[in-house]
């Protein structure tokens, strides 16, 4: 370059204007955004723009925590959860109807009873259009998918996605799965089916507990849902809120214990021919249930057939539900009463003519038979319906009814299971009672208990310190990360433990002397028989009874008390024949599950 | 002619310099100068916002990232999937887990139920035992199965002065003295003096 001219050029200045006018350019484009957004704040439909920008701003979850378990006492799973799918269509999304109806009406017939019908293809197709129609964005279309139910949607899905991959033709009129979603939840199980069932009861298709404890910790079960307002500007993350689960419950239920006593009363329905029947097993020193089985039961995993099951108004737990006229085996507590107050001892004797008047009836025995002098013992051993009426009179209206409010009758036990009845003892004043009465209440007719009822009364002798137990079936509860054990309730100390004692020696005796059929090898138990007429509309029906037993033991050492019902037998109709050995089964298999030694070496570990 | 020449050649090598030296010497040159110091201080400003924009823009992108995933955690728990879709499990969140563990759970309770067990007994050739065949034995150390504990006790928490962390309880200057007396002590033992 000719520096000369270099020279010469560079002694003019340079020009800047197009620089000038770039930036004049980008300041004004600059300014008219300003502008814009300045505009924009204050028009008349900034309030529209600032609205629609919230609505989208974020999103309402709600967190349902996972139901709590429910546990036997040695913690095996009794009630649990398990994953099951919510499937339903992102509607704007879908690109086949047909083969989204056909797919899900396929899959899912099997495993579901409510769309297994012939027409679910048509319902589905003609929802799935009406939304279409609608503009609507999502719309549920099955629920409680099963995982392997999923899977086969999975697969269909990606099989007809690599055939639209593959082929060169139009996607239209392409089977295809798109839009289908799903959203995984917890479902209730019961790993146990039938077994226990009467205890735990069961979650409904609304996630809401119905019967047993289910129904009576369904609030505690079910933890609380959390609903949050989710931002959807990634740089506005919020805490997710704190979802605690719902608490575990443990129960007293032994499930080895639970699974004989429901094998020995099916096997004592079938044997029996009774309609229907109880077994209650419980530890008189705690009131815990260790087992409990009525009939009929269900498999709680296919709850929809309730109504099937439990036709005609039948309790789902006749245990706590059902009441009855229990007849003899409610002598125990007319003796108890009479001991206790001193009216009689075990020496007093009774001469029995065979009948007695109360009330302008007359009462008899239940052979008719006149069984003359006999103490306390005897009375019980021959189950006199005379001599009781006897020593019911002795006591006097008031004394008796006042024992028998004490050993709770006529009250709800406030067993932690939901549906219990109170049952009906009726009382001097009240309208309906008549003195005769008290005499047929002392041996166990005219007054409705339910069997949890004389399973609490009677804890009261067969723990033989007179302190009557509140029964209940949740031994824990884990809530918050803590595991709570409340402590046995003392429901009442309707009599004195020497009465107790003195009652439980007389009943162990009198099976002794009977040579009963629940009889026990190695170990001496306590029990009573019970057979009660069933009342009708028209009095009371013939050859229709409720036969049952109470017994507990060891004698000395009591671990157990069993309440055994069958109503209708129709081999018998007498709770001594059919009832007894099915009080011998359960303490039979009880002692073993239990670990309770026999008497002599209980005795003998006692000496050491 | 040599003279004139060699005065002239001499003249002419002033009025070049004179020419070269002349732009940087001009009014406007000085005001380029000014100009240019302008330019580069700004540039200085652009290149330092630069690098602080660029900070701010990597730390939000990493933020909005885990807020993204966040979201997905959110939306995997209570929001829809496409059947198409495989979450990835190695960023499942917790109550997804929670939801697999209690599945599992149920699964293993089916596998051990009561009617299976018996079942397995019976396969394995077991019997029931008649109650005529049982003999009841003290079996010394035997350990009998145990009630179950899910959780432990609840315990009452009291909260003690004593059972505070420091940080909680002295005030700065203590903090300082503290940290004085530590120093010296630290100085001991590494003297001359500390050694043992």
């Amino acid at each position: 370059m000719n520096p000369y001219m270099t020279a010469a050029r560079e002694t003019q200045p340079p020009s800047f204007w197009r620089y000038t006018m770039l930036g004049v350019g980008f300041a004004l484009i600059g300014l008219l955004i300003v502008a814009q957004m300045f505009r924009l704040q204050v028009s008349p439909q900034a309030e529209d723009f600032i609205a629609q920008g919230k609505a989208y701003s974020r999103a309402l979850h709600i967190y349902y925590p996972a139901r709590g378990q429910i546990y036997d006492r040695w913690g095996s799973l009794l009630a649990g959860n398990t994953l099951v799918y919510e499937v339903g269509a992102q509607v704007a999304s879908v690109e086949n109807i047909e083969t989204v109806a056909f797919a899900l009406s396929k899959v899912l017939a099997e495993g579901h009873p409510e769309y297994s019908h012939a027409g679910y293809y048509d319902e589905l197709y003609a929802v799935l259009v009406s939304a279409l129609q609608k503009g609507t964005s999502y719309i549920p279309l099955a629920d409680f998918v099963t995982p392997d139910e999923l899977a086969q949607l999975q697969e269909w899905a990606l099989r007809y996605n690599t055939m639209q991959t593959t082929s060169r033709s139009s996607t239209e009129n392409q089977p295809s799965l798109a839009g289908l979603v799903y959203r995984p939840r917890l479902q209730r199980t019961y790993p146990e089916h039938d077994l226990a069932s009467t205890i735990i009861g069961f979650v409904n298709r609304e996630g809401v507990g119905l019967f047993g404890v289910e129904q009576k910790y369904n609030d505690l079960l079910a933890g609380e849902p959390v609903a949050a307002w989710v931002p959807l500007d990634p740089y506005e993350v919020a805490n997710i809120p704190t979802m605690e689960p719902g608490g575990d419950l443990v129960l007293t239920i032994d499930r080895q214990t639970q699974a004989a006593v429901e094998e020995i009363l099916e096997q004592a329905l079938n044997e029996t021919g009774a309609s229907s029947g109880v077994i209650i097993v419980s530890d008189p020193n705690t009131g815990e249930i260790l087992a409990m089985t009525s009939w009929p039961r269900l498999d709680l995993n296919e709850y929809w057939n309730y109504g099937e099951v439990f036709s005609d108004n039948t309790p789902f737990n006749r245990a706590v539900s059902d009441t009855y006229e229990p007849g003899s085996v409610y002598k125990v507590l007319t003796m108890a009463a009479g001991l206790d107050s001193g009216v009689v001892d075990a020496e007093t004797v009774f001469t029995d003519g065979g009948s007695i008047e109360i009330g302008g009836i007359l009462i008899h025995n239940w052979d008719y038979g006149a069984w003359g002098p006999q103490n306390m013992q005897g009375c019980m051993q021959h189950s006199l319906n005379v001599c009781l009426t006897w020593v019911a009179k002795q006591l006097g209206a008031n004394l008796f009814y006042d024992y028998m409010q004490n050993f709770g009758i006529g009250h709800l036990t406030g067993v932690d299971m939901a549906m219990e009845a109170n049952g009906r003892l009726k009382l001097p004043g009240d309208t309906d009672w008549y003195e005769a009465d008290l005499g047929t209440n002392s041996f166990g007719q005219g007054v409705a208990v339910t069997p949890l009822q004389m399973v609490m009364a009677i804890s009261a002798i067969a723990n033989e310190r007179g302190e009557m137990m509140a029964p209940h079936v949740v031994r824990s509860i884990i809530n918050d990360g803590y595991q709570y054990n409340p402590a046995p309730q003392v429901v009442g100390t309707p009599i004195r433990a020497e009465t107790a004692r003195m009652l439980t020696e007389m009943l162990a005796a009198s099976l002794e002397n009977e040579s009963s059929d629940a009889l026990v090898m190695g170990y001496q138990v306590a029990g009573k028989t019970g057979t009660a007429e069933i009342p009708g509309p028209g009095g009371y029906q013939a050859n229709l009874t409720n036969a049952s037993f109470v017994g507990w033991g060891p004698v000395g050492d009591p671990k157990f008390l069993v309440y055994v019902w069958l109503e209708e037998p129709t081999v018998s109709p007498w709770g001594s024949v059919v009832a007894s050995p099915v009080f011998r089964e359960v303490v039979e298999q009880l002692v073993v599950l239990m670990d309770i030694p026999p008497d002599d070496i209980r005795r003998q570990l006692g000496n050491e | 002619m040599g003279q004139r020449t060699t005065a002239r050649t001499r003249v002419d090598w002033q009025a070049v310099l004179a020419e070269q030296v002349a732009p940087f010497q001009a009014p406007w040159r000085a005001a380029m100068r000014q100009q240019m110091q302008l330019m580069g201080g700004v540039l200085l400003v652009i290149v330092a916002a630069a690098i602080v924009a660029g900070i701010y823009l990597n730390v939000t992108t990493r933020a909005a990232a885990i807020g993204r995933e966040i979201q997905e955690m959110r939306v995997r728990m209570s929001g829809y999937r496409y059947l198409e879709s495989s979450p990835d499990p190695a960023t499942a969140p917790i109550e997804e887990m929670e939801q697999r563990i209690a599945d599992l759970e149920s699964q293993l309770a089916f596998l051990t139920s009561y009617d299976v067990m018996q079942q397995r007994a019976d396969q394995l050739g077991f019997e029931e035992a008649d109650p005529e065949d049982i003999i009841y034995l003290e079996a010394p150390g035997y350990i009998d199965h145990q009630e179950a504990v899910l959780a432990p006790p609840p315990t009452t928490v009291v909260v003690s002065a004593d059972g505070l962390s420091p940080e909680f309880r002295q005030s700065l200057v203590d903090w300082f003295k503290e940290q004085a007396v530590e120093a010296s002590n630290w100085r001991f033992l590494f003297s001359a003096e500390g050694q043992p």
